[in-house]
């Protein structure tokens, strides 16, 4: 490999930014998600939207949760991650109001989303996925307070 | 079609997996022998996708053509996107990005059949 070796202990303990160390896998299964999420919604609005509108407009938007995701951990900066413990909150939020009115009300969903029944036909990687990205930007806002000076 | 290809890219993609997990837990780097096994499992996925081509030209079509192609579109970048992703991490977190493109590679094996039954698994 022609990338420059850094030392494995310090990558291990310091990750140097949120798409680094953990959010290596972080970002890469929120990319999946977001392509997944979006362009099954694409199909599913563009060619059968009455079939179930509320299940296909719930699937963009959590295409859109998860794009935005995807592109505030890659980015890092201060200002994206403060945007993606807002949508990652909201991702949180979606999965949990979303299964359980899935559950109450299938009738709505003749056509099922990510986010339905907890997101059970995603090995509920749509309901765990929010906590870690939540915990890791956690890490980092508290990397942020200890590390002052380089604000 | 008959399922061995299919069924081959599952076992395929699981044992990558779950060597994968081994790598994380040891603590190493996305190393040669994890890429070439990513490369192993990009043919088997692109031979997948140039046998269903060749069914689609014969005429034969699935009740949702438009989610075919898409999956047919996707299912090639998944190993490609893995091995880079993975690549450019210098810790356990790359082995763990090639992980997910194992898995996900043998769960797309199942919705194929859903979307097409005539892709046996």
């Amino acid at each position: 490999m022609s990338e420059p070796k850094a030392a494995p202990e310090l990558s291990e303990t310091q990750p140097t930014s949120t798409r680094t160390g953990p959010g290596r896998l972080l970002v890469a299964i929120y990319g999946l998600f977001a392509l997944a999420a979006s362009s099954r919604a694409a199909v599913q609005i563009a060619t059968k939207f009455h079939h179930a509108p509320v299940a296909y407009v719930l699937s963009a938007f959590a295409g859109v949760v998860y794009i935005i995701a995807t592109v505030t951990l890659t980015a890092g900066s201060r200002t994206a991650r403060r945007i993606c413990v807002v949508s990652c909150s909201i991702e949180f939020i979606g999965v949990v109001a979303v299964g359980t009115w899935s559950v109450l009300d299938p009738a709505s969903f003749p056509d099922a989303t990510v986010w339905s029944d907890y997101g059970i036909g995603y090995g509920f990687v749509p309901l765990v996925l929010p906590v870690f990205g939540l915990l890791w930007l956690r890490y980092w806002a508290k990397r942020d307070k200890t590390d002052t000076s380089a604000a | 079609m008959n399922g061995v290809l299919p069924t081959t890219i599952i076992v395929a993609g699981l044992a990558l997996a779950g060597y994968a997990v081994v790598e994380t837990a040891r603590n190493r780097r996305m190393g040669a022998t994890l890429l070439g096994a990513l490369g192993v499992l990009e043919i088997l996925l692109l031979v997948l996708v140039g046998m269903i081509v060749a069914r689609l030209v014969g005429g034969h079509r699935p009740a949702d053509l438009a989610v075919l192609i898409g999956y047919l579109i996707g299912i090639p970048l998944i190993p490609l996107a893995a091995a880079f992703w993975g690549a450019l991490e210098r810790s356990r977190w790359g082995p763990a990005v090639a992980a997910v493109a194992g898995v996900v590679a043998a769960v797309l094996m199942v919705r194929l059949h859903q979307i097409w039954p005539v892709i046996h698994v």
